[in-house]
């Protein structure tokens, strides 16, 4: 089960409402590398993981993408705090409000909405870890695209440390990678799948 | 800064270093300086979790009263 902490990973406080930057960011709530995607992936990879430093990697690094989730939402939610019709009008808001108001939805800054088909269960650790490994890059590429568009301080801080966990999180999937690999037979470990075919599963 | 979000901050900080640590001792778990490390942060983070618990109310369910729980702000809500 999951407790819930009345408070955000980091930090956000966006002084200056602007749905053209809650659009952008968006895709880092709904989008294919987005942060609900991450963390979906990583809860239901990790079943079926062989060894306890995996399990407790994919459950660990999934719990914190559930925390950037709610960053990302909190950051759509203060970028789009009182807006005018003119407002919502003149920054290209009005396809998105139109449908969701201004509430929070999970879905691509192209308006796409979140589905679970960004996202794969391969029950082979080999396979899983190496779309995780690209998971990471790809949304760390995502912030630093946001980082090109965006000129407001009171967003680039909290996009800037989110960047950030996404290398963090890339380095220690490399090192599941080499805990997993360092079990195996190093003649053979990518014909087969070692948790499967070798019942390395407890 | 006031004092609440001061507060907050540092238990903030201390939590965070608890729980990168917390990360690398997925993949580290021989790690005895991590594990030190990770002590420490964790004391002291919960030192600062109850000191903010007291004056400024419940940071999980389980530690408020009733509808303490139910006071702003919430974390989406700027200044948390």
């Amino acid at each position: 089960m999951w407790t819930y902490e009345k408070k955000l990973q980091y930090p956000v406080n966006i002084k200056n409402p602007n749905p053209a930057y809650a659009k952008i960011i968006m895709d880092q709530y709904g989008g294919p590398d987005g942060e609900l995607g991450a963390s979906m992936r990583y809860l239901s990879q990790r079943y079926t993981m062989p060894c306890g430093e995996l399990k407790g990697l994919l459950t660990d690094i999934g719990t914190e993408e559930l925390g950037h989730f709610e960053m990302i939402g909190a950051m759509i939610y203060q970028l789009t705090r009182n807006l005018s019709c003119e407002d919502i009008k003149k920054n290209g808001f009005d396809a998105y409000f139109v449908t969701h108001t201004d509430g929070v939805y999970a879905a691509a800054a192209s308006g796409t909405p979140w589905t679970a088909s960004y996202i794969q269960t391969k029950a082979d650790p080999i396979a899983d870890l190496h779309e995780n490994l690209a998971a990471e890059q790809k949304a760390r590429v995502t912030y630093d695209n946001i980082l090109r568009l965006i000129d407001d301080p009171d967003v680039l801080d909290p996009i800037r440390f989110l960047r950030e966990r996404e290398i963090v999180h890339y380095q220690r999937f490399g090192e599941g990678m080499r805990v997993l690999t360092d079990t195996l037979d190093s003649k053979n470990y990518y014909i087969y799948n070692p948790s499967f075919d070798r019942n390395m599963r407890k | 800064m006031n004092e609440r979000m001061k507060l907050l901050h540092n238990y903030s900080a201390e939590q965070f270093a608890t729980w990168e640590l917390h990360l690398y001792l997925d993949t580290h778990p021989a790690d005895k300086n991590a594990l030190r490390l990770h002590r420490k942060h964790s004391a002291r983070a919960a030192e600062l979790k109850e000191e903010y618990e007291s004056k400024f109310g419940p940071l999980t369910p389980a530690s408020g009263e009733g509808c303490d729980w139910l006071n702003d702000p919430w974390p989406w809500e700027k200044g948390v």
